[in-house]
């Protein structure tokens, strides 16, 4: 049994957790996670077919286990289980696509105009929808031309520089997918920000988190996205060099899906997971100093902040806050929305689109009623589907940072 | 380095983290999960069906209002009404009344603040009342509160049974599904056109607890209106949606103000190695990566008690407060701390903290451990608060006090 599952003794059945979940807001075709997670898995028998399918509506975005005040790890519950009704029914060849990112990535890069020209067309989103099942609603991020990496090859390393060749804060950057094949200017402005606050960046080689894979219940590629990941980050993890990303998904993976979903343990997990930051985080706990004399130039614009959900599984509260209140004349909203719906690949699929929207909607109508001019959210997912659907822009907060430092 | 830290995001620390930022401290709220507020009735009791000027006189010098004053105990419930209606949620009452209110099982629950949705149905009110259960709802039966409210001599109407349309089908209906459907406009017009028929010689009418959750009142006054009949509310089980509403009122209010809430962060131990003598210099609290460390010029323990992991008990009888590790007096042997019946003062429920007049928690020889570390609400020792009436009452004046201190 693994530990998640034992945390299900812990539940005293408040329905905390049910009040909290945002599908279960939505559709009741989701019991809630309550009533999936810590009652159900008393009728999940190890070896015996899974007695109910009404877990595969949970989208994995881990409110439940946040807010549950009895450590009951309601959400690595669901998506194990969620994993094996996956091993039992098989997946469609639909999850086996969309949750390939860097396999994605790397082959739609060099035919960037033509995929994106492609994507936009809506026959071709009729054929995807009818032939693959991917909604043809769901907003999809352009591919570039050219990736991260190759931008940033010249000018930072992939490995540890030598003792004498060090000239600050070492940072490790771990970009993601996101970053690497649909938004690399958010990458340029993270290295450029921890440049400019005295850090040398490095950009080790790395694969996709596995986030995508493990949220389909695809566990065993996952666990290898993992094992490479740690075997490529290891050395600068061991040397206490912080390993920072801008993508809130991609560090949660790090820090905790691979040890508490995946079920990896060892020295070399923990030390990798111990060594990562979310970019604000590392820079609110590392760099507090040189940040607060950073002067930063006004932004006249209204905004709202959103916190991704995979930024709050953290339990790092939103460090991108306290900065974003400093930045001069930037008038703040806060989401009073859980969830902005897609959770990663959730959104994209056409039985879930509509479930997604409506958990949604909530945030579309705040972003709307206070009259944003952008809106600011940590994960890429998210940004491109509040952008989709509020059809504004959608920024990281680095890129608000970067602007109010005349970066970007 | 934050202004205050706060442990524990139930009444008492949410309240407080409210008060602190408005005050314009820098605050970070660290939480293992969400709170109580939300399993709570979301009224104010301050001492039972006992006005406060003939109570007051007669309690303990160790007593929570005897520590505080009266005065405390009045700000602190005017400055949680002003904060509650600058949302739009408005409480009833004062200190020398006592609201009877009932109840779903048919009891009347004495108290003295009350949202005005719910302080109309206040048993002294003139005219009879009857009480109607919704279709499908099944945490609220109209005729079992009824049959119990008559044995007590209340005067009621005939109980209904009122239709509820667009309610869950393919599973049981939460109370937050069916608030969530009287937050929508249209749909309570089509409901008042369904039930208008039915009041016909209803002068005031009793519903479960759901009308409404993003704008509460509003849903309430409105429904009110399009039935030309007074309606008042009744809570339910959890998720308990009078509770959701103030905890969410608190939670904007801090948030608005500043304040950083981190969820799902269980705050584990002080900062060491930089402890001046007397002082706490912070906590250190689990993220998903690790510890991480949150300095502050003053600390607030508002973690609760036993059922809220404030207070630890060992299987040794020896109870400790669960982040410092602070002594917990207790002349009660292990087996005499809980009583024959449920339903009986409980003697654990009275263990808890001893604190000064300014919240600061005190050792053996009753000096105050740290010079900054203050506790308030559920993890202070004690009165047995569900006995009293006194539970809210304590939270309030208890977390003003120690914020005055905390800030002075």
């Amino acid at each position: 049994m693994s530990l998640p599952a034992l945390s299900a003794d812990q539940c005293l059945k408040c329905n905390i957790c049910t009040a909290a979940c945002p599908v279960a807001a939505v559709t009741d075709l989701f019991p809630g996670p309550k009533a999936v997670g810590p009652q159900a898995q008393r009728f999940r028998h190890p070896r015996l077919p899974l007695p109910d399918h009404s877990v595969a509506w949970c989208s994995g975005c881990g409110t439940c286990t946040r807010v549950c005040p009895h450590g009951v790890a309601v959400a690595e519950i669901n998506i194990q289980a969620k994993a094996r009704l996956v091993d039992e029914r098989r997946a469609p060849l639909r999850d086996h696509l969309i949750s390939r990112t860097d396999l994605l990535g790397s082959l739609a890069t060099p035919l960037a105009p033509l995929a994106n020209f492609a994507l936009r067309l809506a026959p071709v989103r009729w054929a995807m929808e009818a032939t693959l099942g991917i909604s043809r609603h769901a907003p999809m991020p352009a591919f570039v031309g050219r990736t991260f990496r190759r931008r940033v090859q010249d000018r930072c390393m992939d490995r540890p520089p030598d003792p004498n060749r060090r000239t600050g804060q070492l940072v490790a950057f771990f970009h993601g997918c996101g970053t690497n094949y649909y938004e690399p200017e958010l990458g340029e402005v993270a290295i450029a920000i921890l440049e400019l606050l005295g850090c040398q960046v490095i950009v080790p080689p790395q694969v996709c988190c596995g986030l995508p894979l493990q949220s389909n219940g695809l566990f065993g590629a996952a666990r290898s996205h993992a094992r490479a990941n740690i075997a490529s980050l290891l050395p600068f993890a061991r040397e206490g060099i912080p390993i920072v990303g801008t993508s809130t998904s991609c560090t949660l993976s790090l820090k905790h899906d691979y040890r508490a979903i995946l079920g990896l343990s060892g020295d070399e997990v923990d030390t990798v997971a111990e060594n990562a930051f979310d970019f604000f985080e590392f820079l609110t706990t590392h760099l507090r100093e040189p940040l607060e004399r950073l002067a930063l130039a006004p932004v006249q614009a209204r905004a709202l902040y959103h916190a991704p959900c995979q930024l709050k599984a953290h339990g790092i509260g939103a460090p991108a806050l306290q900065v974003l209140r400093r930045v001069p004349q930037l008038e703040l909203a806060f989401s009073e929305s859980e969830c902005c719906g897609v959770a990663g690949t959730y959104g994209m699929k056409r039985e879930k689109y509509e479930v997604a929207r409506r958990v949604g909607e909530s945030l579309f109508r705040q972003v709307n009623m206070v009259k944003a001019d952008f809106v600011i959210s940590d994960s890429e997912t998210c940004r491109w589907w509040i952008a989709g659907h509020t059809k504004l822009p959608v920024r990281h907060p680095a890129q608000v940072l970067g602007r109010a430092l005349g970066l970007a | 380095m934050d202004d205050l830290v706060i442990v524990g995001s139930g009444l008492t620390g949410l309240f407080a983290a409210s008060l602190a930022a408005r005050r314009g401290a820098r605050v970070t709220v660290i939480s293992q999960g969400r709170g109580g507020l939300e399993l709570s009735h979301g009224c104010i009791d301050i001492l039972g069906d006992t006005p406060l000027s003939q109570g007051m006189h007669h309690l303990p010098a160790a007593h929570p209002y005897s520590l505080v004053g009266r005065e405390t105990l009045e700000a602190a419930l005017d400055a949680l009404k002003q904060i509650a209606a600058a949302d739009g949620l408005e409480y009833q009452g004062n200190t020398e009344s006592v609201l009877r209110l009932p109840t779903a099982l048919g009891s009347l629950h004495a108290t003295t603040l009350a949202p005005r949705s719910m302080a109309s149905g206040d048993a002294a009110r003139a005219e009879p009342c009857s009480l109607a259960g919704l279709e499908s709802f099944r945490d609220f039966h109209a005729s079992l509160a009824a049959i119990r409210l008559q044995a007590r001599g209340i005067p009621l109407g005939p109980c209904l049974e009122l239709p509820l349309l667009h309610a869950p089908r393919r599973r049981d209906a939460y109370a937050t599904d069916l608030a969530r459907l009287f937050d929508d406009e249209r749909l309570r017009a089509e409901l008042a056109r369904a039930w208008k028929p039915r009041l016909k010689g209803v002068l005031r009418l009793g519903l479960p607890a759901v009308l409404g959750l993003e704008h509460p009142q509003q849903a309430w006054l409105d429904l009110e209106e399009r039935l030309g009949v007074p309606l008042f509310e009744i809570p339910t089980l959890p998720p308990s949606i009078p509770g959701l509403r103030l905890e969410r009122v608190l939670r904007k209010s801090a948030l608005a103000a500043g304040c950083s809430l981190l969820e799902g962060a269980q705050a584990i131990g002080r900062v060491d190695g930089s402890t001046k003598g007397r002082r706490v210099s912070g906590v250190v609290a689990l993220s998903a990566g690790g510890p991480r460390v949150y300095g502050a010029r003053a600390v607030l323990l508002a973690s609760g008690g036993f059922l809220h992991g404030g207070l630890v008990a060992r299987q040794d009888g020896l109870v400790r407060e669960s982040v410092f590790d602070l002594p917990v007096h207790s002349e009660l042997g292990r087996d005499v701390w809980v009583a024959e019946t449920p339903f009986e003062p409980q003697p654990y429920s009275m263990l808890g903290l001893r604190v000064d007049a300014q919240m600061r928690p005190l050792d053996v020889r009753g000096e105050p451990v740290f010079e900054n570390l203050y506790a308030a609400g559920g993890i202070l020792a004690g009165p047995d608060r569900s006995r009293e009436g006194s539970r809210q009452g304590i939270d309030l004046a208890t977390a003003y006090r120690a914020v005055e201190m905390a800030l002075a």
